[in-house]
C-alpha cells in the first residue's frame, strides 16, 4: 500500500486530535505554568514560625498601637490594635506597609560627610572638635521622650542649647499657651466630649493627630447621619476628603480664614450668641463677606450653627491667632469638649524661635523633618534612617529605622489625656547603625542611657498610682505590683493612660481681637508622616490609582 | 453548611484614605509598581474610586467607592470564559478563586469582568534588595504574565481553618477570618462576613433598605453590597464601571 502525503496529513491531524483527548497536553500545560512561576529570580517568602508582637508606631507623633507579625526575625505585616485606647484600632494607610521601610533603596547604611563615605570615628571627632570651638545645639521634633532627656543632659553639661521643632498640631496650640501661660505640651483637644467640631482646613479625617482617634469617633457618632450626634463643619476652599464627609462644608476664598473668623466673632458678639463679652473685631461683616466670598447670611448661619449644638471646639491647622481666638470667645478653652489642660505637668521644652543665636555645631535628631534647615555657618550632624535627598547636612549619620530602636512614646500633641508607651526594638538594626543617644553616650559616658530613663519614668508613673495600663486587659496602676511589672507590660505593647483632666484648670484672657490676618497653612495628606520616604507600596495610592495626588518631595 | 463570604461597604463612612488598598497589597505580596506603571497597568486588587455628583462649587459632592472582585455567585463571567479552568467558585465558601498556577494570561476574564476588578501582571514581581524578607510567608508571589484579583485573603482563611481543625471544630470562628482590607478600614466602613448566616451582622446589613449592588441588572449575584443614604451615590450603581484615566487625579 502506498503511503501518500495526504495519508501523512490525515494521520498527523488524527494523532493531534487524539492527543487532545488525553490528559497529556493539559498536564504539560499545567506543569509549564507552574514551572514558569518558579523561576529562580522570583522572590520566595521566607518560611518559619510566625509570631505576633505588640508595639507602638514611632513614624509620627500619633502613638498608634500596632500589631506586628514576625517571621524569621523580620516583620511581615503591620495592623492596628483593635482595643488600643489611643488609636482605637486604626492606622494611617502608610503604616500598613511600614515594615518594608527598612529595606527602602534610600535607607542610610553608612556615615556620609559632604557626599562621601566616612566613619563613625571621624564623625565623632568632628563633633567633639566643633563642640570645643563654640556653642552646640541639639534639635528634636518630639520632646518628652527618653532620648530628649539625653539631649537635654548633654546640652546642660556642655553649655549647649536644646531646641524643639514643633509639629503643625502643636503649633496650633501655641496661641492658647501664649494667652494662658500653660505650656503647649500640656494642652490638648477634648474631642470625645465635643458635639460640634469646626475645622479650618484641618484634615481631621485624613491623618490629623492620632489618625484613628477622630475617624473612629466620627464613624460612631456622625457618619451618614443627616442630624448627627457629632457635627463636623469643614471650612476649606476645596472639597477635601474631610470636607466631602463633613456635616457641612463651607467653601471660602483661599487665604481668607482669619477674615471669616473675624466675621463669625462679630456675629457671635452682635447677636449675643456667646455668654461672655469679648473683644470686637475691627472688620465689619460686609468686609468679611467680601474677603471670603461668602454671603453675610452664610457667615451668620455658620455662627448660629457653631453655638446650637454645644460643646463646640474650633481646630486650626497652625498657630493662626484669629482662629484660636474663636475658641476663647465660644468659651471652649478650659471647658469639657474644648481645649483642655492635661492633668499632670508635662515638662515643656519648647523654644519660641528655632535655633536663635549662633552655633558652631548643630545635631539634628532623626525625628526632625527633612525640610528643616539649620543656620548656614554651623556644622550640621544630621541623624536620619532614610536619605531625603538634596545636600542639607554636612554629616549624614545612619539612624535606626522602623522597629529597630528602643524608644518611648509620650503623649501625642492633640491628646486630652496623658499617655505613655514603650516601643520595643523588635528588629536588630544593621551593625553600622547608631542612634543619636548612642552617639552622645560614646562622647560622654556619664549621660543617662535611654533604657535607664525609661526605667525612671515607669517608676514615676508607678509611684503616682493613677491612671490605667491598657494591655491585654485594662489594669489600674493601683493593681500593678511593681514598677518593673509596669515596664514589662509597656514593653509588651501596653499603653498607660492618665486620668481625665479636671475642667476649668486654666483660662485665656483676650484683650483685643488678633490683628493677624495671615492665611491658614494648607496641610498635605502626607504632612504628619515624618520619614522623608514612603513605603514602596504607597504607589497604590497615587501612581497605580487616581485616589490621591502624588506627595511633593517624597519618594516611594 | 456552605458559606457565602462577602462584604457590605458603607460608602457614607468611607473617607477614601486608601488604607484598604495598602493593607491588601502588603497582605497578598503584591509588588511595588515599577516607575512606568499607571492606573491601567498597576496591580490593585482593592481599588478605591473617587466619584462626584458632577456639580461644581458648593453644590459638589464626592464619595469613594472601594471596588474589589465582586465574587459573582451566578453565571460568574470570569469562570465561564477561562479556557484554563484557572478560576473556580469554591462551593464551600462562595469565593471566586483565581489560581495563577493555571493561568495562561489570555485575559479573557479581564474582558468579561464588568467591574474591572482583575489585573494583569505586566512585570516580573520585584522588590528592592532585601525587602523580600518582609513578604507574607502565607502567600506565594505571582509571576509576570498571569491575571490576579481579590481572593478574599486565602492565607487568612487557611489559617482560620487550621486553627479550627486544631481545636476539633469543623466551622471556623468568624473572628479568625477577616480580610486585610476590612481589618484595616479606620472607619469600619468595610464589613465582612457570611452572607448566608442570618446571625452574621453582614446579613442584616446586606438586607437593609439602603443596601444595593453594583450592576445588579446583570444578574451575576455579586457578593459585595454597598450602602449609602445619598441618592446620587445609589444612582451610580447601575452606571457602567470605567477605569479612571491618568488625567483624572483625585
Amino acid at each position: 500500500m502506498k503511503f501518500s502525503r495526504r495519508d501523512l496529513l490525515i494521520g498527523g491531524a488524527g494523532a493531534l486530535a487524539g492527543l487532545a483527548l488525553t490528559p497529556v497536553p493539559w498536564k504539560l500545560l499545567s506543569d509549564v505554568s507552574i514551572w514558569t512561576q518558579n523561576f529562580p529570580w522570583i522572590p520566595q517568602p521566607a518560611h518559619g514560625p510566625v509570631e505576633t508582637k505588640y508595639s507602638v508606631c514611632t513614624l509620627c507623633e500619633g502613638g498608634c498601637g500596632i500589631r506586628v507579625r514576625m517571621a524569621t526575625k523580620y516583620p511581615v505585616g503591620v495592623a492596628g490594635v483593635r482595643d488600643h485606647p489611643v488609636s482605637k484600632g486604626a492606622l494611617c494607610p502608610l503604616a500598613f506597609a511600614a515594615h518594608q521601610l527598612n529595606w527602602h533603596p534610600r535607607r542610610l547604611r553608612e556615615v556620609r560627610h559632604a557626599g562621601r563615605t566616612a566613619s563613625w570615628a571621624e564623625a565623632q571627632t568632628a563633633f567633639v572638635k566643633a563642640c570645643g570651638e563654640g556653642p552646640t545645639a541639639i534639635v528634636d521634633a518630639r520632646p518628652g521622650r527618653a532620648v530628649s532627656s539625653v539631649f537635654e543632659a548633654f546640652t546642660r553639661k556642655h553649655r549647649g542649647s536644646y531646641q524643639v521643632v514643633l509639629s503643625a498640631e502643636s503649633q496650633a496650640l501655641t496661641p492658647y499657651a501664649g494667652w494662658s501661660g500653660v505650656p503647649v505640651t500640656s494642652l490638648g483637644y477634648d474631642l470625645e466630649n465635643a458635639r460640634t467640631i469646626v475645622s479650618f482646613g484641618v484634615p481631621v479625617l485624613d491623618g490629623w493627630g492620632t489618625p484613628g482617634r477622630f475617624t473612629r469617633l466620627w464613624s460612631e457618632r456622625a457618619a451618614g447621619a443627616a442630624d448627627p450626634q457629632l457635627r463636623l463643619i469643614q471650612i476649606e476652599p476645596s472639597l477635601s476628603r474631610t470636607a466631602a464627609r463633613a456635616w457641612r462644608w463651607v467653601p471660602l476664598r483661599e487665604g481668607s480664614e482669619a477674615a471669616l473668623a473675624a466675621g463669625v466673632a462679630r456675629t457671635l458678639l452682635e447677636e449675643h450668641l456667646v455668654g461672655a463679652p469679648g473683644p470686637m473685631p475691627r472688620s465689619t461683616l460686609a468686609e468679611a463677606a467680601a474677603q471670603t466670598g461668602l454671603a453675610t447670611e452664610a457667615i451668620r448661619d455658620l455662627a448660629q450653627r457653631m453655638v446650637e449644638n454645644r460643646p463646640v471646639v474650633v481646630i486650626a491647622p497652625d498657630g493662626n491667632p484669629a482662629i484660636a481666638a474663636l475658641n476663647v470667645l465660644l468659651g471652649a478653652v478650659g471647658a469639657p469638649g474644648g481645649i483642655v489642660r492635661k492633668r499632670g505637668d508635662v515638662p515643656s521644652h519648647v523654644s519660641a524661635d528655632p535655633l536663635p543665636g549662633s552655633f558652631r555645631a548643630v545635631l539634628v535628631d532623626s525625628t526632625v523633618p527633612w525640610e528643616f534647615a539649620a543656620q548656614n555657618d554651623a556644622e550640621v550632624f544630621r541623624f536620619a534612617a532614610w536619605d531625603g535627598g538634596g545636600d542639607s547636612a554636612g554629616w549624614l549619620l545612619p539612624a535606626p529605622g522602623f522597629l529597630e530602636e528602643l524608644t518611648d512614646v509620650p503623649t501625642p500633641p492633640t491628646s486630652a489625656l496623658e499617655t505613655y508607651a514603650v516601643a520595643q526594638n523588635l528588629v536588630a538594626p544593621p551593625t553600622e547603625i547608631r542612634s543619636a543617644a548612642q552617639f552622645l553616650l560614646q562622647i560622654d559616658p556619664t549621660l543617662p542611657a535611654v533604657e535607664k530613663v525609661i526605667h525612671a519614668r515607669c517608676d514615676e508613673i508607678f509611684r503616682t498610682r493613677q491612671g490605667t495600663v491598657y494591655g491585654e486587659h485594662p489594669l489600674a496602676v493601683t493593681k500593678i505590683y511593681s514598677a518593673k511589672h509596669l515596664e514589662e507590660q509597656l514593653r509588651k505593647g501596653a499603653v498607660w493612660m492618665g486620668d481625665p483632666p479636671s475642667p476649668g484648670k486654666f483660662r485665656c484672657e483676650l484683650k483685643e481681637w488678633p490683628a493677624d490676618n495671615r492665611a491658614a497653612n494648607a496641610t498635605c495628606w502626607a504632612a504628619s508622616w515624618a520619614p522623608p520616604v514612603f513605603p514602596p507600596l504607597a504607589t497604590k495610592l497615587y501612581q497605580e490609582s487616581n485616589l490621591r495626588e502624588p506627595p511633593a518631595g517624597r519618594q516611594a | 453548611m456552605s458559606a457565602r463570604y462577602g462584604f457590605v461597604i458603607d460608602l457614607d463612612r468611607c473617607t477614601g484614605c486608601g488604607a484598604c488598598m495598602v493593607a491588601c497589597a502588603a497582605e497578598n505580596n503584591v509588588p511595588p509598581a515599577p516607575a512606568r506603571a499607571t492606573p491601567r497597568t498597576g496591580l490593585t486588587p482593592m481599588l478605591v474610586h473617587k466619584v462626584s455628583n458632577g456639580m461644581e462649587g458648593a453644590a459638589r459632592r464626592e464619595a469613594f467607592i472601594p471596588i474589589a472582585c465582586m465574587h459573582c455567585g451566578n453565571e460568574t463571567p470570569c469562570v465561564a470564559v477561562c479556557p484554563q479552568q484557572a478560576v473556580e467558585v469554591d462551593k464551600a465558601t462562595g469565593i471566586v478563586v483565581q489560581m495563577p498556577q493555571r493561568c495562561l494570561g489570555c485575559r479573557y476574564c479581564m474582558a468579561a469582568c464588568a467591574y474591572h476588578a482583575r489585573y494583569f501582571n505586566w512585570w516580573d514581581p520585584a522588590w528592592p534588595v532585601g525587602m523580600e524578607k518582609s513578604l507574607n510567608p502565607g502567600v506565594a508571589v505571582r509571576m509576570r504574565g498571569v491575571v490576579e484579583k481579590c481572593n478574599l485573603c486565602p492565607a487568612r482563611l487557611h489559617s482560620a481553618q487550621e486553627k479550627a481543625a486544631a481545636a476539633g471544630r469543623k466551622e471556623i470562628d468568624p473572628a479568625d477570618y477577616i480580610p486585610a482590607c476590612a481589618e484595616a478600614c479606620p472607619t469600619g466602613a468595610i464589613l465582612f462576613g457570611n452572607l448566608a448566616d442570618k446571625n452574621d451582622p453582614v446579613f442584616s446589613a446586606a438586607h437593609s433598605a439602603d443596601a444595593f449592588r453594583l450592576l445588579a441588572r446583570l444578574g451575576t449575584e455579586p457578593k459585595v453590597y454597598y450602602k449609602s443614604q445619598e441618592a446620587w451615590v445609589k444612582a451610580l450603581a447601575e452606571r457602567d464601571s470605567v477605569r479612571p484615566t491618568e488625567a483624572q487625579h483625585g
